[in-house]
């Protein structure tokens, strides 16, 4: 019985972060989802595909609410260099990072 | 010049030129599905102590110093520049060359976006009577900060003086491991191996072990170690393995 209610919770847990989409698909909504920007669709998606093969090379994804809007550029900028990102790659993560904080609000 | 040297001295004039970091290991028993960023280039070192008691008894530490390079975005090429290592039994003791190897790793779809990662792998080992050919299944999934791997892996093995001498394994790696902050990460590995001299089932050799892993990383390295307990009762392996993999961005 006992471990049957560990792998219940176990399953829980797991569903509950599956669940939880760290990294939403690109939506045009998002293109014009910050107030005065205008991003491009392609950038956003390379931005979402960078984020998701260079930044788990090292750690796993945090949910992009965790950080202010603020925060991110500093946050990727820190790493861009450890991932091999050239300042296009960083902007294009950032801006879908932003683009999808703000779709959210 | 030495053949040898000549290596040395073109990796030396490479390094400069090459930036960042191929990525941190979770893991030291097994791979992960994602490859290192197209032009990175990372030096690890590889160590691992294994110990045995009992009428068998040795201690056996072997080396690994490996490089690793990211060719395109899901393709990455690594070289074991030397596997080397001690050995101290009853009998004897000291060191020597074991091999040389080169490593492909083919990433197929993403751990985090997909379903399910996968990679495939494949290794071509030769050393001093030795050939051996390895290939690897390589799949992983990321449930946010939980990483959860599983390797299926297939060996050929021809050594001896004439490479008469033919063994096959087959094993399976399991293993969990949870970000407790972005630069340490805990869990567990388990590795089930079963192995059949001259390709043939007849010894029914199977063995299993399991331990925790403990990963740190900080700007361009990492420290993973990882320690596994033999749960089953082979004779001649390990009742104890201690891995550690020190991996540097150059």
């Amino acid at each position: 019985m006992k471990k049957l209610s560990m792998l219940v919770v176990l399953g829980c847990l797991l569903v509950s972060c599956e669940s939880t989409n760290y990294v939403p698909p690109v939506t045009s909504q998002m293109t014009t989802a910050r107030k005065g920007q205008h991003v491009d669709f392609a950038t956003l998606r390379e931005g979402r595909t960078l984020l998701v093969h260079r930044c788990i090379e090292c750690h796993t994804l945090p949910l992009l609410w965790r950080y202010s809007t603020k925060d991110w550029p500093g946050i990727v900028d820190s790493m861009s260099h450890r991932a091999s990102l050239k300042p296009a790659d960083r902007e294009a993560i950032v801006a879908y990072i932003l683009a999808v904080r703000s779709a959210e609000h | 010049m030495k053949p040898a040297l000549r290596v040395v001295i073109f990796v030396a004039a490479l390094l400069p030129v090459l930036p960042s970091f191929g990525g941190a290991r979770h893991f030291t028993f097994l791979y992960e599905a994602n490859t290192s960023a197209p032009g990175s280039l990372e030096l690890e070192n590889w160590v691992t102590w294994r110990h045995a008691a009992g009428p068998g008894r040795f201690n056996q530490v072997d080396f690994r110093h490996e490089l690793e390079y990211g060719i395109t975005e899901k393709f990455q090429g690594n070289i074991y520049l030397a596997d080397w290592f001690y050995r101290s039994d009853p009998e004897h003791s000291g060191s020597s060359y074991s091999d040389t190897a080169i490593e492909l790793i083919y990433n197929l779809t993403n751990p985090v976006v997909d379903p399910i990662g996968l990679s495939i792998y494949g290794e071509l080992r030769v050393g001093d009577r030795l050939i051996e050919l390895e290939s690897k299944l390589i799949s992983q999934k990321n449930f946010g900060p939980l990483i959860l791997a599983y390797n299926a892996t297939l060996e050929s093995v021809w050594e001896g003086s004439d490479l008469a001498e033919r063994e096959g394994e087959f094993s399976q790696a399991l293993g969990a491991s949870y970000e407790i902050s972005p630069r340490v990460s805990a869990g567990i590995e388990l590795l089930h191996e079963f192995v059949f001299p001259e390709w043939r089932d007849t010894a029914k050799i199977r063995n299993f072990f399991v331990g925790p892993n403990v990963s740190y990383r900080h700007r361009n390295w990492f420290v993973t170690i990882t320690a596994l307990a033999q749960a089953t009762d082979t004779q001649d392996e390990p009742d104890f393995q201690l891995r550690t993999i020190f991996g540097i961005g150059l």
